[in-house]
C-alpha cells in the first residue's frame, strides 16, 4: 500500500522520534509513506479564532493529498486527525462552505477530492495491516514488559464522525501493545487528558492536568507509558519535568511513541528510532527489555 | 448590595443568540434537558470550574453579551467528552467554539497564543517553528542530521487566499 502522509505541525518541527519511528515501522508492513508537496498547519489552532478558515485549511490538506494521486491520506496526530475528518464532515453536509472552501482552493490551482480516507497510526496498524501479521514480525518480543497506554482524546471522539476506536472503552492501542508480546496495566485515569490544548491560553493548567495523569501513573505497577500522538506526547515526555513541578511531585515516567516500542520489537535499532530524543527516562524502559 | 443576580440585571440578546444558533446548524442546543453529563465528565471542571450545562442555559436563555469576554471559553481542553455524552446532541463544545469565534469577531480579549497561531501560519504556513532538540545524551540535533527530508512550506499563493478565507465572518 502506498499512502500519503500530513505530518501536521508538531511531529514536523519537533516531534521527530515520531516521524523516525513510523518512517522506519511501516515499510515493514509494505506501507510506503508519499510526502506532501508542502507542509501546512491543519487548522486546529485557528478553529477558535475562525472556525471557516480552519475548515479551509483542512480542506487544503486534502488537497495537498490529491495532488499525490493517491487516496489514502496518514495523519498521526490526532488533533490533524480530528481537525481534517471534521472538516471533511463538514465539507459534505454543508453545500454553502464546500462552495466557498472549493472556490479558495481553485484560486491556488487545488482541488478537493472528497474520497480521501483518513488513517491514523492506531487504525492503520490495527485494522489494515492487523494484529496476527505484526504478531508474525516480531522478532524481539517485550517479554516482561508491562506498560501503561493513553490513545489521547480526539482520535476516539466524537463517535458521530467516525473515529478510530471505542469512546469509552478503546482497545485498539492495548491490542497492539500485547501483539508485542508485552502487558498492558489498566488504570481509571486511562481516558483523562494531556492537557496540551490548554497550552494557548492557560499553560500552568496544561501542565498540571498532564502532572496529574504522570502521577497516577507513576504509582501503578508499570514500567512505562505508550502514547500516539505527539501533543501527548510533548506533555508526558518533554514537559514532564514541569509538569510534576506544577503538580508537586518527582514524576519519573518513561514515556514512548508505540511505534518506537513496535521498532524495538521488530529488531530496530533505538537510535534509528529516536529513542535518544525522548527526554523522559525511556532507558530504564529500554534496560528492561534487553535483559 | 452584598450579592448580585447578574443574570436578573442582564438583558437577554436574542439577536446574538440566533447567530450563534446559526453557526450550530446540526447541534440540538435548544433541545438540552440540563442532565449535566457534559459538566460531570469535563476536564477543565475540576481546574478551572468550567461547567458547560451552564453555558448552554445562557446562550438558550439568549444571555450571550458576557459570555465572549469571559474567560472561562477559554479554558475548554477540547477533549471531546461532552460531545460524545450528550444525549441531546447540544455539543457544548461547538458551543464553545462558536462563543470563541464571537470573541474574535467582537474584539474582545482573546488569549495571545491564539493570534500568534494566525501570524505565525500567515508568515510560514505552520503555527510551530522547527526547533532543534537536546538528545539524552546531549547531543543538539535538527531534521536534517536526523536525516529526515525537507519539506517545503506552502507556496507564494497561499497568503493571499488565507487572508481571504480568514475574511469570511460567518461559516
Amino acid at each position: 500500500m502506498k499512502t500519503a502522509v500530513f505530518w501536521g505541525c508538531c511531529i514536523l518541527t519537533s516531534q521527530y522520534a515520531y516521524e523516525m519511528s513510523l518512517r522506519q515501522v511501516l515499510p515493514k508492513f509494505d506501507i510506503d509513506l508519499v510526502d506532501l508537496r508542502e507542509s501546512t498547519c491543519c487548522g486546529d489552532p485557528i478553529k477558535s479564532v475562525n472556525d471557516f478558515t480552519a475548515n479551509y485549511l483542512a480542506a487544503r490538506a486534502l488537497s495537498l493529498a490529491n495532488l499525490t494521486g493517491l487516496e489514502d491520506l496518514l495523519v498521526p496526530c490526532n488533533r490533524c486527525h480530528f481537525t481534517i475528518s471534521e472538516a471533511k464532515k463538514t465539507i459534505q453536509d454543508n453545500v454553502d462552505i464546500r462552495q466557498k472552501i472549493v472556490g479558495l482552493l481553485k484560486e491556488e490551482g487545488l482541488e478537493y477530492n472528497s474520497n480521501i480516507k483518513i488513517w491514523h497510526t492506531i487504525d492503520l496498524l490495527h485494522d489494515y495491516v492487523g494484529l496476527e501479521k505484526i504478531r508474525k514480525a516480531v522478532t524481539k518480543p517485550l517479554k516482561g514488559l508491562k506498560v501503561a497506554s493513553h490513545i489521547g482524546c480526539q482520535i476516539i471522539r466524537y463517535s458521530d464522525l467516525g473515529r478510530v476506536d471505542d469512546a469509552e472503552n478503546p482497545k485498539k492501542l492495548d491490542e497492539l501493545i500485547c501483539a508485542l508480546g508485552a502487558e498492558v496495566v489498566d488504570y481509571s485515569e486511562k481516558l483523562d487528558c494531556c492537557g496540551a490544548a490548554l497550552t494557548r491560553s492557560h499553560p500552568d493548567s496544561a501542565l498540571s492536568l498532564a502532572g496529574s495523569k504522570l502521577k497516577a501513573i507513576q504509582n501503578l505497577p508499570a514500567n512505562g507509558l505508550v502514547v500516539s500522538c505527539p501533543d501527548c506526547q510533548l506533555m508526558f515526555d518533554a514537559k514532564q519535568r514541569d509538569a510534576g513541578t506544577t503538580v508537586g511531585a518527582k514524576l519519573n515516567v518513561p514515556v514512548v511513541y508505540y511505534t518506537q516500542l513496535l521498532g524495538l520489537a521488530l529488531g530496530i535499532e533505538e537510535k534509528k528510532l529516536g529513542l535518544d530524543l525522548n527526554q523522559s527516562p525511556v532507558d530504564q524502559l529500554l534496560n528492561k527489555i534487553s535483559v | 448590595m452584598s450579592l448580585i443576580d447578574l443574570m436578573s440585571m442582564a438583558k437577554p440578546n436574542i439577536e446574538t443568540r440566533d447567530k450563534i444558533l446559526a453557526r450550530l446548524s446540526g447541534k440540538e442546543l435548544v433541545n438540552c434537558f440540563q442532565c449535566i453529563k457534559c459538566t460531570s465528565g469535563c476536564t477543565a471542571l475540576k481546574l478551572l470550574e468550567l461547567k458547560p450545562h451552564e453555558i448552554i442555559k445562557l446562550v438558550n436563555l439568549g444571555f450571550v453579551d458576557e459570555l465572549p469576554s469571559s474567560d472561562i471559553i477559554w479554558t475548554c481542553v477540547t477533549c471531546l467528552k461532552c460531545v460524545q455524552r450528550c444525549p441531546q446532541k447540544a455539543s457544548p463544545y461547538h458551543v464553545i467554539i462558536a462563543l470563541r469565534n464571537l470573541a474574535v469577531e467582537k474584539e474582545a480579549k482573546v488569549p495571545e497564543g491564539y493570534l500568534k497561531a494566525v501570524s505565525q501560519i500567515l508568515e510560514t504556513g505552520q503555527v510551530e517553528t522547527y526547533q532543534k532538540i537536546v538528545t539524552r545524551k546531549m547531543e543538539t540535533v535538527d531534521r536534517e542530521c536526523l536525516k529526515l527530508p525537507k519539506i517545503n512550506p506552502p507556496k507564494q499563493s497561499f497568503q493571499a487566499v488565507f487572508m481571504k478565507a480568514m475574511e469570511e465572518k460567518k461559516a
